[in-house]
């Protein structure tokens, strides 16, 4: 596992060499920034609206974290979905149309020093998008009061769906050698999973009740809410580690497997 | 150095590599020869460790390639029939990435790095990117990366295919005089395919020859072409020969 760090820094270095690190980064800046504004807007409205309608009670419940940072990490959640995608399709795609697989099967690593490295790269990646997004509330405690604990727990929330998000993308980038059809599987997949609690809602044939509640589970929709909500809890880590680890470890079998074609 | 034992490789029904054996010795420059889908990369890839064989084992400097890969690997410098480069990253830094992850310890590296490049005429273009180079320049890269951990093993796929005629005659001298040492320096083991005919006899010691998945040939190359009988005119009986009984029914 030494070599960890060197395949790590090698994919960093190649991704802020080609284009789209740079195109990922200032698209995802800018949606950013819109949509900031965008909560800041609808926001501000919502409490003009209650303060018409001379709502007290709703009103006294306004808040800042629940009302405006919470929507704006969800939305951003959402535009992390379609940015991950484009970070990991050349994970190993383009290992593979380099022919640079060789050099890595024939070179004293272990699978997992080349998996977990390239995981690690990506994860970094999606880290500097959540400090992108983390600089957006923070400008809210200039002139506001926002609470402390749920800011930090949406951006944790953040990162760990980005880092699910990068997990599956880099066991989809392990199964070909194209990065078109990496990205389209993992958009694919990633929008499935976002969809499960709908699925869930409308019941797997004709069952709502436990295939429901496990297809809920499944998603990551559901505890990327708690952690909105500033709820940390073992269950909601716990399955962000267990999804993470699930296809890190299809990832590793999967890159194994061109030795035993 | 390198030891293959019954090497076979089947998919399926076809069998790829069909029981191959043989052994280089230390120092020794071996051509690995025959027509174009014989099975010489199959075998080469078995040699390596990047494809396991159906059956039979391969051995690197007495390390069995799958019971003990690490250290096999280590053993090995290997230029596959495409080059493995990263065509975003430049010279310096690809063969410096390559020596670490070859575990060549730290202290060394710079130095092991500077030398694979100037033994690879590549020291003016150091800085470049890869994919601005020319073919014949990434085939050096390609074969800069094989050496730059100065392995016992070389392991060399068609190191010259595709180069125009001066770019080869490069390639062959590089790696005459890897294999001839000289200077005090370790000797490498060289095991090169190829289906050109002159550059087995410019630079190769021994012939193997395979074809058809089996071998055909495994004997010095002064005693083949012995006789006034040209390379070229075995190299045909043996490949005519099989061609012939797939012809029969």
């Amino acid at each position: 596992m030494k070599h960890v760090p060197t395949v790590a820094w090698r994919e960093l270095r190649s991704l802020f060499v080609s284009p789209v690190a740079y195109g990922v980064l200032s698209l995802f800046a800018v949606l950013a920034g819109l949509f900031f504004v965008l909560s800041v807007a609808a926001f501000l409205n919502y409490v003009l609206q209650l303060e018409q309608f001379q709502a007290m009670d709703q009103l006294e419940k306004v808040n800042l974290s629940d009302q405006l940072v919470a929507q704006f990490y969800d939305t951003m959640g959402v535009i992390l979905l379609m940015a991950v995608p484009a970070i990991t399709m050349g994970l190993f795609a383009a290992e593979k149309s380099n022919g640079t697989q060789e050099l890595l099967l024939t070179s004293p690593l272990t699978i997992w020093d080349i998996v977990l490295g390239k995981f690690t790269a990506a994860a970094g990646f999606i880290a500097i998008l959540v400090a992108m997004v983390a600089a957006f509330p923070g400008l809210l405690f200039v002139y506001g009061d926002p609470e402390v604990g749920k800011t930090v727990s949406g951006l944790l929330g953040l990162l760990l769906i980005g880092w699910t998000y990068v997990a599956i993308g880099a066991f989809a980038s392990s199964l070909t050698r194209s990065m078109v059809v990496s990205f389209l599987i993992t958009i694919v997949f990633l929008l499935v999973i976002l969809l499960l609690p709908a699925i869930a809602e409308f019941g797997v044939l004709g069952r709502a009740g436990q295939v429901g509640d496990a297809l809920t589970w499944l998603s990551t929709g559901e505890h990327f809410q708690q952690l909105l909500k500033g709820l940390v809890d073992t269950g909601d880590l716990a399955y962000f580690a267990v999804i993470i680890g699930s296809f890190l470890l299809l990832t590793k079998a999967s890159v194994e497997s061109v030795r035993w074609r | 150095m390198i030891e293959a034992t019954n090497l076979s490789k089947r998919y399926g029904e076809i069998a790829a590599v069909d029981g191959v054996s043989f052994s280089v010795q230390r120092g020794e420059v071996v051509g690995f020869l025959g027509p174009n889908g014989a099975g010489k990369t199959t075998t080469m890839r078995m040699l390596t460790g990047f494809l396991p064989p159906t059956d039979g084992t391969a051995r690197i400097c007495g390390h069995d390639i799958f019971e003990e890969p690490l250290e096999a690997r280590r053993a090995i410098g290997y230029l596959p029939e495409m080059p493995p480069l990263y065509p975003e990253m430049t010279v310096v830094s690809y063969v410096d990435y390559v020596a670490r992850i070859k575990d060549v310890p730290r202290s060394a590296r710079r130095a092991k790095v500077e030398r694979a490049l100037e033994r690879c005429g590549l020291a003016d273009v150091g800085r470049r990117v890869i994919g601005t180079l020319s073919k014949g320049y990434r085939q050096r890269v390609g074969l800069a990366q094989a050496i730059v951990h100065e392995p016992p093993v070389l392991i060399l796929d068609e190191p010259t295919i595709g180069l125009d005629p001066i770019q080869i005659g490069e390639i062959r001298q590089l790696i005459a005089d890897l294999a001839g040492g000289g200077g005090g320096e370790p000797q490498h083991t060289v095991i090169l395919s190829t289906h050109i005919l002159p550059e087995v006899e410019a630079i190769c010691r021994r012939v193997v020859m395979i074809n058809a998945g089996r071998k055909t040939v495994d004997a010095p190359l002064a005693e083949l072409t012995s006789g006034g009988r040209g390379l070229e005119e075995l190299f045909a009986r043996h490949t005519a020969r099989d061609l012939a009984d797939e012809v029969k029914p």
